[in-house]
């Protein structure tokens, strides 16, 4: 094509597609091509709104030519245009409708890839809406029955939540990240999803809750017979003693150094809140049997 | 202070070995000495003997460091007083007791010092190794995770191999129709001799129109020149 320049394009595509008295049926292969050629020659002049919507129409002409492919591929790219326009809510719109698109070609993989761009995207400006996009791409893995791909969706999603210091949400991901490496057999992965739901729930002075969770994962065999395993009963057994020394020591060793970066920086801001509370609470419990054994 | 130790302790030990065989030996001395030997006279004789008798005793008074050791260490030995052991002199036993002490107790403090300097690279190798592991199990797992890609390319890469060999044997069959393949042969050495022929007769022509160039080289460029124009 001798035009060069975009805008031309644009107009010329947009006059084929229009519906009028002179045209009954809309030409889109043509279309789209010149629509394509436009949105990269925007690109490269980095005018990123003209790009964005040229990209658009692109997609939705190769949506009209039965593509779904090539339209998902093009409302890719528009949404990483607006993620450098800054639109967030395009950008969300734009992936969802890119995944969808990936989905009715068959292809779940680029699907959750997609997803998982616009989560990335999403991570600092819209971080609960990025957190929905990492579940979403998680669990379109699981139903594909790749887990293995989720690994890296859970830890992210973790890393937002404890952003957010929505901390059970974090440990609830870190769970199942530990079940997704369950169903492949990763027993270090999934050790340390454990130890790091732990760390979390002590993080957040709630003890209960991290004894709960360490006796239901000692049920789980390879938890039992790591070196995790180790790590958290010490930790614990630190914790009810009131030792803070011995829980920062344990807190250096190499086991929790190996786990995910903000998890270790949460490890290193243990003891929170009053260790020794947590010492009179195990000693009253105790008490009160005692108390009833006196009676009778 | 170290060499003077080990060398002390080898020393000691050579020394003990000695006296143990020089003690071996004393009872055939003793049996010899006994013996009337020619031309010996009865108070050598005697005096031989005395001195065979005496002699166990001077090789056990020899000192070897081991003495002095079984009296520090001594609450548990059996305090049986053994006749063969006899020490120097009673009274510089103190003496002697004290220099062991301190010399044993640098040596523990050494000991010491060295268990601690042990321990301190065994724990930096531990978490070296315990770094190691980690990186080795995350390994393991990411190559589990490429596994079932690998085979999904496989897969796909043999599809495109089969589609590819599939039209290459089509197209054959299609150029081979249109033309087979030795009158296609003939077509192009008929068509190179006919190109060779105009050539030439293009190059004839030329030559003939400007017969004043001398120059071959020119020749040839300007019969290009004109016909591009």
């Amino acid at each position: 094509m001798p035009i060069s320049d975009p805008d031309k394009l644009i107009s010329k595509a947009d006059k084929l597609t229009k519906l009028s008295l002179t045209r009954w049926s809309a030409d889109w292969r043509n279309a789209t091509l010149l629509y394509e050629e436009a949105a990269n020659l925007f690109r490269v002049a980095k005018k990123n709104e003209k790009a964005k919507e040229a990209f658009e129409k692109a997609s939705k002409g190769q949506e009209m030519l039965s593509s779904p492919w090539d339209a998902a591929k093009h409302m890719e790219s528009a949404a990483a245009l607006a993620k450098e326009l800054g639109y967030w809510n395009e950008v969300t719109d734009f992936y969802r409708r890119a995944s969808e698109l990936y989905m009715e070609c068959g292809r779940p993989q680029p699907a959750s890839d997609a997803l998982a761009k616009g989560a990335r995207a999403l991570e600092d400006a819209m971080p609960e809406a990025a957190v929905q996009l990492y579940n979403d791409a998680s669990a379109i893995l699981e139903e594909d029955g790749k887990e293995q791909m989720a690994f890296d969706l859970y830890r992210a999603a973790t890393s937002v939540y404890i952003k957010l210091e929505k901390y059970s949400d974090a440990a609830s991901s870190l769970l199942q990240l530990g079940l997704a490496a369950d169903k492949c057999n990763a027993t270090n992965s999934q050790c340390k999803a454990y130890l790091g739901a732990i760390i979390i729930y002590l993080h957040a002075h709630d003890f209960k809750q991290a004894e709960k969770c360490y006796n239901d994962c000692s049920q789980v065999d390879a938890f039992l017979r790591s070196d995790q395993n180790r790590c958290a009963s010490k930790l614990l057994s630190a914790y009810t003693e009131g030792d803070i020394e011995e829980i920062k020591r344990v807190v250096q060793s190499s086991t929790v150094s190996n786990l995910d970066h903000v998890v270790i920086k949460l490890a290193r801001k243990l003891p929170t809140g009053d260790v020794s509370a947590l010492k009179t609470d195990a000693g009253k419990e105790e008490e009160e049997p005692l108390d009833e054994n006196d009676l009778t | 202070m170290e060499k003077s130790k080990a060398s002390a302790v080898a020393l000691n030990a050579e020394l003990r070995r000695t006296k143990a065989r020089l003690l071996e030996e004393v009872p055939k001395l003793q049996r010899l000495a006994i013996k009337k030997v020619k031309g010996l006279s009865t108070e050598e004789l005697a005096a031989r003997n005395d001195l065979v008798l005496a002699l166990p005793d001077r090789i056990q008074a020899i000192p070897d460091g081991s003495s002095a050791a079984l009296n520090q260490t001594g609450g548990w030995g059996t305090s049986a007083p053994r006749t063969e052991i006899k020490f120097d002199s009673d009274g510089q036993f103190d003496n002697e007791y004290f220099q062991e002490s301190e010399t044993s107790s640098q040596f523990r403090q050494e000991y010491e010092m060295r268990k601690m300097k042990q321990d301190q690279g065994l724990s930096m190798i531990s978490e070296g190794l315990g770094t190691l592991k980690n990186m080795a199990h995350d390994m393991n797992e990411e190559l589990d995770r490429q596994v079932p890609l690998m085979d999904e390319i496989d897969t796909k890469v043999d599809k495109a191999t089969s589609d590819l060999k599939n039209t290459n044997v089509r197209l054959k069959d299609t150029v081979n129709q249109l033309r087979s393949s030795r009158n296609f042969c003939i077509d192009i050495v008929l068509l190179i001799i006919i190109l060779g022929i105009a050539a030439y007769l293009y190059k004839f022509m030329f030559h003939m129109a400007t017969p004043s160039q001398q120059n071959s080289g020119h020749l040839h460029l300007h019969p290009i020149d004109t016909f591009l124009v």
